[in-house]
């Protein structure tokens, strides 16, 4: 590799995109649209995001209107002011999978059951965690208030009932149940042993239910961006690449450059260095417009590497595969409809592992992720398939480069 | 400096080139002729390394096309007989990009405009150039790094004729400094004033090479066309005796109106040995 004509190499294809101007005028208007989704944010909460935790918005259902929700009500911390949302459903049946909660929300379902009405002879307190599918902690800003100001209700009862001396506040974990209701029990125990009176009507029993949205992951905005910062990457390498490449076999210019000294791989690798790094400075920049503290993240740069030699390795192939530039337009959309439509179906269809095998389908995760700042184990998981995935089409396209030749 | 033994080169079952035998010397300024199909094309794309041969050897200065690919390839220039230039680019950014790939000066970009008279259009998109302006171009190309080896694939189609003349000129003084010039075409007045040697291929092998004037010799018509003073025609065969005699005759008596000898036709004599002649 000559580095003198690498640069020439470069040059030239940066000096293509600006004569021509409609990749620029495309990624000019990628950032444009970053820009208006950063501007037009319906709050301040989460870098513009107007996400706090995993959900826009999170529900409080309940049954009845009890002094505890009245509580609830006018302790809203004001960060969330915008995000929690009262509402009573009236019958406690209802509550229980008649509500459906729109993308990007989730809900804590209050259920009260009075001595007199339970089996037990006791009060309790139910509460379901309807979370994002996925992302069993993306309501945990609001399980912190709620669980917090659930106790500071029945801390207030019990000084009406005649207890001078609370006992200190338990330690909890707002993400682990357990934790939750051993703290729960520990506040119940303190109470009566600090000599409340019917220690069960101040502190009611409390179960907690955790279950998953089903597929209603992304929030809209966030979605949005990520979508902005795939196509990106998707627009450079598995669009520009293979056209502009064909475009030159189909003028022949790609032959007068392999008839000059610059050898196949130096002709190679400055078109393959080109386009996933223009993508991704683009996906960065639009990334950083919507939430800059993202590029200070390893897992954004990695998951942008990851799914950007992904859409390479598929944007080589295609390249290898078409002979003219229309041929290489058409491919790429017909990968990207074929693509999606497989992530659909295996999607409405509950069909198991074959979604896996899609760049697509690890690399919005990833992506969504790293600009949400909530990975988990799992997000990491579909790193290594976006890695392994990317490795396997760039392999498979210099497989096909030698067989069927790079002109 | 060229030598072409028992070239075959196959697309399929058919042979495009078959059992080619071609030495080109140095500084020779090369025309290879052949009706369409014929396997110039094929042969040139062989010495330019973008077809392996099925059989045969070709080297080019004791280098092998397919060995020593790499150490042949900064020699050669080619002019391809499809214009594939940067249309977006101006003609100088063309030149110069290319420039850059075979390290030569950035200035060495004006000279070669200069020499192809495309000075004045040089800082006009290419996309705008008329077709003679993008022939002219492509051997402003092929000249940048002034190789010791050109490749001309119809040079001179949809060039006027100052153009032409320009291409011609340029030629010339390529092989004047010692640069090989292997040229495909057409035109076969062209063949004739520029050529040292002539190859005529037909059915992807070689029928005639030889000098266009050694052609001229062997294929001539020694005939002569007289019109009689009351007007009728008559063709006189030089090869018979009668027949000169009568012309002899003829022109002593004053009976002759006019004589015209029947010049050499490269067209006709391509076509008879092409096996092409009109009958």
């Amino acid at each position: 590799m000559r580095w003198y004509i690498i640069r020439a190499l470069l040059v030239k294809e940066w000096q293509r995109h600006l004569a021509n101007r409609g990749g620029i005028a495309l990624a000019v208007l990628l950032v444009t649209s970053a820009v208006l989704l950063s501007v037009f944010a319906p709050t301040e909460a989460a870098a513009g995001t107007g996400v706090v935790g995993g959900v826009h918005h999170c529900y409080i259902d309940f049954d009845r209107a009890t002094p505890l929700i009245k509580h609830l009500q006018l302790n809203t911390p004001p960060e969330l002011n915008g995000q929690i949302v009262f509402r009573d459903v009236g019958r406690a049946e209802k509550i229980n999978g008649l509500i459906v909660y729109p993308t990007g929300t989730g809900a804590l379902q209050v259920r009260q059951t009075f001595a007199a009405q339970a089996t037990t002879g006791r009060d309790t307190l139910t509460v379901f965690v309807w979370h994002p599918d996925g992302d069993p902690a993306a309501l945990a800003p609001y399980e912190a208030w709620f669980w917090r100001e659930s106790r500071c209700y029945f801390a207030e009862r019990a000084r009406t009932k005649g207890l001078e001396q609370l006992p200190p506040e338990p330690a909890f974990d707002a993400q682990n149940d357990w934790t939750v209701i051993e703290a729960h029990k520990r506040f119940q125990d303190q109470i009566a042993s600090a000599g409340a009176t019917g220690a069960s009507v101040v502190v009611p029993d409390l179960e907690v239910n955790r279950k998953g949205l089903g597929g209603k992951v992304l929030d809209f905005r966030a979605a949005v961006a990520t979508g902005l910062v795939v196509f990106a990457l998707y627009f450079t390498c598995v669009y520009l690449l293979p056209t502009l490449n064909c475009e030159e076999r189909e003028r022949g210019v790609l032959l007068a450059q392999a008839l000059s000294p610059a050898s196949p791989a130096e002709i190679l690798g400055a078109k393959f260095l080109f386009y996933p790094t223009a993508g991704i400075i683009l996906a960065a920049t639009i990334a950083a417009i919507y939430k800059t503290d993202v590029l200070s993240s390893l897992f954004f740069w990695l998951s942008l590497l990851a799914v950007g030699g992904g859409f390479l390795g598929i944007g080589m192939t295609i390249a290898t595969l078409a002979r003219t530039q229309r041929a290489a337009f058409l491919g790429g959309m017909c990968y990207l409809l074929t693509i999606s439509m497989l992530l659909l179906i295996c999607s409405t269809n509950s069909i198991p592992f074959l979604s896996n095998l899609a760049v697509e389908y690890h690399g919005p995760r990833i992506l969504h992720a790293a600009l949400s700042g909530d990975v988990y184990p799992s997000h990491w998981l579909h790193l290594l398939g976006a890695v392994l995935l990317g490795a396997t089409w760039v392999g498979a396209a210099a497989w096909l480069f030698r067989r069927r030749g790079w002109q | 400096m060229i030598r072409i033994s028992g070239l075959r080169v196959l697309y399929g079952s058919f042979a495009a080139v078959d059992g080619l035998d071609l030495d080109i010397r140095r500084g020779e300024l090369f025309g290879l002729l052949g009706p369409n199909g014929a396997g110039k094309s094929t042969t040139i794309r062989v010495l330019i390394g973008q077809r392996t041969p099925s059989a045969g050897t070709v080297t080019i200065a004791g280098h092998d096309v397919v060995r020593d690919w790499s150490r042949i390839k900064p020699q050669f220039g080619y002019v391809p007989d499809r214009e594939n230039h940067f249309e977006e680019f101006t003609g100088r950014r063309n030149l110069e990009f290319f420039g850059q790939l075979y390290g030569v000066p950035r200035m060495r970009a004006q000279d070669v405009l200069e020499m192809v008279e495309l000075d004045e259009a040089a800082d006009l998109p290419v996309r705008g150039y008329s077709l003679g302006m993008r022939k002219k171009l492509l051997l402003a190309r092929a000249l940048l790094h002034e190789p010791q080896i050109l490749y001309l694939d119809e040079p001179t189609a949809n060039l006027d004729i100052h153009s032409a003349e320009v291409v011609h000129r340029i030629l010339r003084e390529r092989v004047q400094k010692g640069a090989t010039v292997i040229l495909t075409t057409h035109d076969m007045d062209e063949v004739e004033k520029l050529c040292d040697r002539v190859g005529i291929v037909c059915r992807g092998k070689l029928v005639a090479l030889d000098s266009p004037f050694a052609l001229k010799q062997s294929h001539i018509e020694r005939k002569i066309d007289v019109i009689r003073n009351d007007g009728e025609r008559f063709v006189f065969d030089l090869e018979n005796e009668r027949s000169r005699n009568e012309l002899a005759a003829l022109v002593s008596t004053g009976g002759a109106a006019s004589l015209r000898t029947r010049e050499f036709d490269f067209h006709a004599t391509f076509l008879k040995l092409t096996g092409q002649s009109f009958e």
